[in-house]
């Protein structure tokens, strides 16, 4: 899940180095042979479990085929309203971190490298900590009394018991930062490839910096913007710490449905249908993206 | 292996006592087949305290070995019933009401009273359950009203929720926590439900809801009445310990319409060889000392009369035959059997 790891696939030349490499080295054997190991983890560590669990989606008490878990989260309300508010904010949180972390990118490409050094070790910090930790963080600024309810009482605009705590807003606030780094170091490796006399040429022709941000760069950067979006959506998508712990029992989202189902009330057949429920979503949202870029990245 | 030989040549010029001694000090225990009993505990704070108030006590006196693996009653539960035909516990707790289940399927065996001594001194409700083949309760958590005594005053009853006073001010707990689900059994029994007929409760919540905070675990309970104010909560008695070790200024009430209660038993395991060593363990878990030390230190009720405690202690749990009369059980079969649909029914209810 490395962030680094996504800017290499996204901003990889049209042959990509690896391709090169092994075509150099030699045939079919030699390939199967580097390639063994981690097509052998992903076999067993992805499909399989991708297929026991459909599987148990499917399976009703008595062992044999239903699909009524996936009738019973399709026929219902509360159901669909939980899968609402999860596309909802993980689309707000998408554009919220895009809006953030472009400009961020931006300048973290054109400052010196040292600083940029410093300034990549700041968007990683984060990542260092563990997500539990950072959001208990943001339950002491978000809470009533804490620093940010406490901030905007004292300047007026709220009353004392005003609390940010179990509303949606603390839900985006969480994600965004855990999330941001992702988005921050996608578009960064996409920036930095952008040649600088294409901003000078458009600069001396006349345009606004802003003009030049818009129509030069904003263009060349746009597979970073999307490879970080992707990262971003599927992660909040999938994530239920943050939204469990800022948002509460009273604001469910699709993961933490899943994890009540398997854990507390151990509908383990109606987890894994919710689960599959989720997978395809997320499918269908990296579809038109693979299909855009599918050939240009393989 | 010579240091070994060398000590069984000391011992046997020696003679027994320093045999116990060396036994108890560990020099020749894994050499020495002492008999074993294999248990289970609930891990955190509750199996430090487990050790130290039986497990530990019980090895010595009886010059046993006492194997503790760490599982929640539901896990056991799981445990047992995989190991049906070969099955590697010897005295198994369930805190959920797992045992009228397993008591059921014959995972468990039936203890007569006259085979436990403390059995005469326990009380009836702790020892209802041997008839049908359960555990005695060795231990009992009590839900009732958790209140901040510096900013609310004292509530009487379950009734007292409801209370205008209290408005914006309390806490519900989500019911796929089994503290929350059975404070909800009991408002709904309050509000004149039974575990058949639920609408009563749902609908009782409902009105708190605008009004009230809802969590789901301990910690975020804690946090609520430190930080957000909260003054009143249905609750297990012994996390109001933990609150007020904490720091915090709360304190538990019994609600005058009685007190649901989370059952501690210990039960012996079916076809193992150690039946008699495990019925010893089980008997010294109810001894009046041991329930004591609960009471102690993590205010878990006793459930043997003659338990003495301290007046502070007394207070703060349930207490001497009038408290206990108050006691609340609700069928575990049935709460088994509903859960799912209403822990289901209460998530669409809260859900915003």
């Amino acid at each position: 899940m490395s962030p680094s790891t996504d800017n290499g696939v996204v901003d990889t030349p049209p042959l990509p180095p690896q391709g090169v490499s092994t075509r150099v080295l030699g045939g079919i054997a030699e390939d199967a042979t580097l390639s063994a190991p981690g097509v052998f983890l992903i076999l067993l560590a992805f499909i399989l479990p991708i297929g026991q669990m459909l599987l148990l989606s499917l399976e009703n008490t008595t062992g044999g085929l239903t699909v009524e878990h996936f009738t019973r989260f399709l026929g219902d309300g509360y159901y669909l309203g939980i899968v609402w508010r999860t596309l909802r904010l993980s689309l707000l949180i998408t554009v919220i971190a895009a809006v953030i972390g472009f400009p961020l990118a931006y300048v973290m490409a054109h400052v010196g490298p040292r600083l940029r050094l410093w300034l990549i070790i700041l968007v990683i910090l984060p990542l260092m900590t563990s997500v539990v930790v950072r959001t208990f963080g943001w339950m002491v600024l978000l809470g009533r009394g804490g620093l940010i309810p406490f901030t905007l009482w004292k300047l007026g605009f709220v009353n004392r018991n005003f609390t940010l705590m179990q509303t949606e807003s603390a839900i985006v606030i969480g994600m965004v930062q855990v999330l941001l780094p992702f988005m921050t170091l996608s578009v960064l490796g996409v920036v930095m490839k952008v040649d600088r006399r294409l901003e000078e040429a458009a600069r001396t022709m006349g345009a606004s910096f802003l003009a030049t941000l818009r129509t030069v760069v904003l263009p060349l950067a746009m597979p970073g913007i999307v490879a970080g979006s992707l990262l971003v959506f599927t992660l909040s998508v999938s994530s239920f710490i943050t939204p469990s712990l800022l948002g509460g029992v009273r604001l469910p989202v699709v993961a933490g449905s899943i994890y009540e189902a398997a854990t507390k009330t151990l509908e383990w057949n109606f987890a894994a249908a919710q689960s599959v429920i989720l997978l395809i979503g997320v499918f269908l949202v990296l579809l038109p993206y693979l299909k855009l870029t599918g050939r240009r990245h393989g | 292996m010579s240091k070994i030989v060398a000590t069984r040549r000391v011992v046997l010029n020696v003679g027994l006592g320093l045999t116990m001694a060396l036994a108890v000090s560990g020099v020749i225990s894994p050499a020495a087949a002492r008999e074993k009993l294999v248990i289970n505990s609930y891990g955190g704070a509750y199996e430090q305290i487990h050790r130290k108030l039986v497990i530990e006590p019980f090895s010595k006196k009886y010059d046993v070995d006492v194997q503790v693996i760490t599982a929640y009653s539901a896990d056991a539960l799981a445990q047992l019933r995989a190991q049906k035909a070969a099955p590697q516990f010897d005295v198994i707790h369930f805190s959920g009401g797992q045992e009228v289940v397993a008591a059921r399927e014959g995972l468990i065996a039936p203890i007569k009273p006259d085979e436990l001594t403390n059995a005469k001194d326990l009380y009836p409700f702790a020892i209802e359950g041997l008839s049908r083949g359960e555990g005695p309760v060795h231990a009992v958590a009590a839900i009732g009203l958790l209140y901040n005594k510096e900013k609310a005053k004292k509530p009487e009853k379950w009734a007292d929720l409801w209370n205008a006073d209290y408005k914006d001010h309390v806490v519900l707990t989500d019911l796929s926590n089994s503290y929350g689900l059975l404070g909800f059994l009991m408002i709904n029994k309050v509000k004149g439900g039974d575990l058949t007929k639920v609408d009563p409760g749902f609908d009782a919540v409902k009105t708190l809801l605008d009004s009230a905070v809802v969590v789901a675990t301990s910690p975020e309970m804690q946090q609520n009445f430190a930080q957000n104010d909260a003054w009143i909560a249905p609750y297990a008695q012994d996390y109001a310990y933990t609150l007020r070790k904490a720091g915090l200024p709360i304190e538990f009430v019994q609600g005058a319409e009685g007190t649901p209660a989370v059952y501690l038993t210990a039960n012996l395991v079916a076809n193992r060889p150690n039946q008699d060593l495990a019925k010893k363990f089980i008997d010294f878990s109810l001894s009046a000392e041991v329930q004591a030390g609960w009471a102690q230190e993590l205010r878990y009720s006793p459930t043997n009369k003659a338990t003495k405690l301290d007046e502070t202690v007394s207070k703060e749990v349930v207490y001497g035959p009038d408290a206990v009369a108050g006691l609340v059980r609700f069928d575990p079969v049935a709460v088994d059997a509903n859960r799912a649909a209403l822990v289901e029914r209460w998530k669409k209810l809260i859900a915003k």
